[in-house]
């Protein structure tokens, strides 16, 4: 059900400020509104965001050396103050981990960049003199570069006035040519015209060959410095994974409140908080207030015309989580309604009639089931899996009524003899089935039209209650007892005469009241027809319920080809091949039902949110509220645990 | 040897309707696998709902080799002895096993180009993942109702 939300108004002392703060996040219970002006909190939140960065980051350098979680062990539990307790002995890890992960790189890079020299340094090995000192000559030239193999013969031309000598094999040849200082010029230019590339040594002393070696010692010295620093930070990550993850959620909760105090406006002695609460957490919030101090001003009032309050729903704990469906369409509207308590027992039973079978059901129900006793998921995915669960349970029961156990009938299971199924096997009676179908969805509809009245009627709008859906639900109702009246033998007469009665009444309503608005009356009656025509947009709604059928007979039947293959494995007249096929075939029974649980689930779910989306919605939701955020504990790693019973429900 | 022409048009039907539909969802699975690998490599974290959207064009496979088992398993086509299936029989499943055939095959290509966008639209606004999958299901439901079709009219064939 929708919570109506209030406005409220907090002026208290700045001293105050980060005590109340607290308590009110704790509540879970405000979602502050900004104040629209600079005042000067920003600098604490940059604190805090720069805070949780550095966190981050620390988790990230943390993660090669953290245990492997098991996938279903769930998250740890704690209380606000003991995480935050964690934050300093975590900030002091997080610099000295950052201190040596830059220690690391600037090492890594060192070794790296001494690589690409010695690499360089190589084809110059045979070089025999002094890199630095071998080209001070006042008489002589040196070119010291590589030149293309092919282009070495060239050289020969220049015989004249240089001389040259060649230092290694290999495609690119280290070069040096030596000529009289005054044909440097031409023979610089002849250079150019063959695949000739300068080289210059490093800046090191001695020969190429002592300089590589003075390279690959430091690099074992810097090697060993590696080894020694990643030991270093193995040592130090190890096992303190939890203590950062605790660290960060308290930096996620500070920086939240941050936030919050970013919003305030501040005089010069106190600060006022505007914000929304739901009406029922009045009493929690003024309490945490004035747990706090007992100096403060404190209002709350309905919200006025122009404000938008969030949208914010409670609901039981059966319905709770489908309200992830729900939200996957939309939030409701502040000022509609909520759905998803009436979505939620169409949404089990379709969900159980698309998937219809009762092992796959058993299965769904049970895993589900595991997953949340042991991960205890929570937000979005708890949501989804309880979705599931129940509809797992469904899945069973319609399981049992059509008769099917993953593709097998229930007779062949138990040797009963045409016990099963309960209702009816779609498979010999695809009508019967098609008729369930359409009548749910029938159903189904005239459920939402009934809600969109009721909407009407609770804005005291009773001409749009009872002409617009009223007369639409007179309309289809008679259509379908005149229909059963007429198509089904045995039904007095006179049900299929009121049906007709009720329906010429409903169409005629509509023709009538629907352009009420209009002065002219062709206007009116031409929007009366035009109405009158949504008579087919409602055939194609209760005509998209035939998915349900084609669904489940989708499940049954692919169920049944995946036993089918797998028994054709298992029997072979050969003993030998017989095992070797039982084997076979037992494995690829379990893969192929898992797989035709996970497509027909997906299909299930899917489908069965489109119906409830597109042909129930349809009829009164209103979407388009915005999500409550209140200022709480958004924590990634540990959840926070409920501190006291007052801010329970 | 004489032709048994009732059997040769229901292995046609069989056939005609597991592979287009296959072929079909093969496109449309593959175009959706391409957005969503696209998608991910920019964000891990969406690799969850792309996935449930890149799947969705993929059942229209699944409808495909459903009519195709009803009809092998009709027709005796799957071992055991041949059903005596007459001509009209044969073309009656070959046109019964059509919708399946032809909207599985189609409408998996377009389910498929709506996956692709919905991925996209997910990529941008990940909070939209419910009306990315409600579009991509739209374009399933035709793909629901020609099996629906196929299956009743292949029930209906009565052999033997």
């Amino acid at each position: 059900m929708i919570v109506s939300m209030k406005r409220m108004t907090l002026v208290a002392h700045k001293a105050d400020e980060a005590n109340i703060l607290n308590a009110l996040q704790a509540t879970r219970a405000i979602e502050v509104i900004s104040s629209g002006e600079d005042n000067g909190a920003l600098a604490a939140l940059e604190r805090a965001q720069t805070r949780l960065q550095q966190l981050g980051d620390a988790l990230k350098t943390m993660r090669p050396y953290a245990q492997k979680k098991s996938f279903l062990v769930s998250p740890a539990e704690a209380k606000a103050e003991e995480l935050f307790s964690m934050l300093p002995e975590a900030v002091a890890l997080c610099d000295k981990l950052s201190l040596l992960k830059r220690e690391l790189s600037a090492t890594k890079s060192e070794i790296d960049k001494n690589e690409t020299l010695i690499a360089a340094l190589r084809p110059w090995e045979s070089f025999p003199a002094d890199m630095q000192t071998y080209p001070i000559s006042k008489h002589v030239k040196y070119f010291t570069g590589l030149i293309a193999a092919s282009d070495v013969e060239k050289l020969e031309n220049i015989d004249a006035v240089a001389e040259y000598q060649l230092f290694n094999e290999g495609i690119l040849r280290t070069c040096v040519v030596a000529c009289p200082v005054d044909e440097a010029k031409s023979v610089a230019n002849f250079l150019k015209s063959l695949d000739w590339t300068d080289y210059l040594f490093p800046k090191m002393p001695g020969t190429p060959r002592e300089a590589m070696e003075e390279l690959s010692e430091k690099n074992r010295t810097l090697n060993a410095k590696q080894v020694e620093l990643e030991n270093e930070l193995r040592e130090s990550a190890t096992g303190r994974e939890p203590l950062v993850e605790g660290a960060y959620d308290a930096a996620v909760i500070e920086r939240d409140r941050a936030l919050a105090a970013a919003e305030l406006a501040r005089s010069a002695a106190t600060f006022q908080l505007e914000g929304w609460l739901p009406a029922d957490k009045e009493a929690i919030v003024s309490q945490a207030i004035h747990s706090v101090t007992d100096a403060y001003y404190f209002d709350v009032r309905e919200p006025e015309d122009g404000e938008t309050p969030p949208s914010y729903v409670e609901n039981s704990a059966f319905v709770t989580p489908f309200e992830q469906v729900t939200n996957l369409y939309s939030r409701p509207d502040p000022k509609g309604i909520d759905a998803t308590p009436y979505m939620t027992p169409f949404y089990v039973l379709l969900f159980g009639m698309m998937l219809s079978d009762a092992g796959y059901g058993l299965v769904l129900s049970l895993l589900c089931f595991l997953f949340i006793k042991l991960k205890k998921p929570s937000g979005g995915t708890a949501g989804f899996a309880r979705v599931l669960f129940w509809g797992g349970l469904s899945t069973m029961l319609w399981g049992v009524l059509i008769g099917t156990f993953f593709g097998m009938d229930f007779d062949v299971l138990f040797g009963t003899v045409n016990k099963f199924p309960l209702i009816l096997d779609p498979m010999t009676d695809p009508i019967g089935m098609l008729i369930i179908c359409f009548g749910l969805g029938f159903l189904h509809v005239l459920f939402g039209l009934g809600l969109r009245m009721k909407l009407s009627l609770s804005r005291g709008d009773w001409r749009t209650a009872f002409y617009d859906t009223l007369s639409w639900i007179f309309v289809l109702v008679g259509l379908v007892m005149f229909g059963i009246g007429s198509a089904v033998a045995g039904v007095p007469a006179i049900i299929g005469k009121i049906g007709l009665y009720m329906a010429i009444l409903g169409a005629v309503t509509l023709l009538i009241f629907k352009g009420r608005e209009s002065k002219n009356p062709v206007g009116r009656t031409a929007q009366g027809l035009f109405e009158l025509y949504q008579i087919s947009g409602y055939l194609s709604d209760i005509l998209s319920y035939s998915r349900l059928f084609a669904l489940g007979v989708a499940t049954g039947v692919i169920a049944t080809v995946f036993n089918d293959l797998c028994n054709m494995l298992m029997t072979s007249p050969n003993i030998l091949m017989k095992i070797m096929g039982t084997a076979v075939g037992i494995a690829l029974l379990i893969a192929l039902h898992a797989f035709g649980l996970a497509i027909n689930t997906l299909g299930a779910f899917v489908h069965t949110a489109r119906l409830q989306y597109v042909e129930f919605f349809g009829k009164f939701y209103e979407a388009g509220g915005r999500p409550f955020s209140p200022l709480g504990y958004r924590t990634k790693h540990v959840r926070i645990s409920q501190e006291s019973p007052d801010t329970a429900k | 040897m004489e032709i048994n022409w009732g059997i040769v048009f229901a292995a046609a039907a069989a056939v005609l309707s597991a592979a287009m539909a296959g072929v079909g969802s093969a496109i449309g699975v593959g175009m959706a696998g391409q957005a969503a690998a696209g998608v991910v490599s920019e964000d891990p974290d969406r690799f969850g709902s792309c996935l449930l959207l890149q799947l969705l064009p993929g059942t229209q496979g699944i409808y495909g080799l459903l009519i195709a088992f009803v009809i092998a398993t009709k027709a005796g086509l799957l071992g055991g002895a041949v059903q005596a299936v007459s001509v009209t029989n044969g073309i009656n499943l070959l046109l019964a096993a059509c919708p399946a055939a032809f909207g599985g095959w189609l409408s998996a290509i377009a389910q498929g180009k709506v996956a692709v966008s919905g991925i996209n639209l997910v990529a941008k606004k990940p909070e939209e993942f419910g009306k990315a999958m409600l579009m991509t299901v739209m374009v399933e439901t035709y793909a629901v109702l020609a099996l629906l079709i196929s299956f009743l009219l292949v029930n209906g064939v009565k052999i033997g």
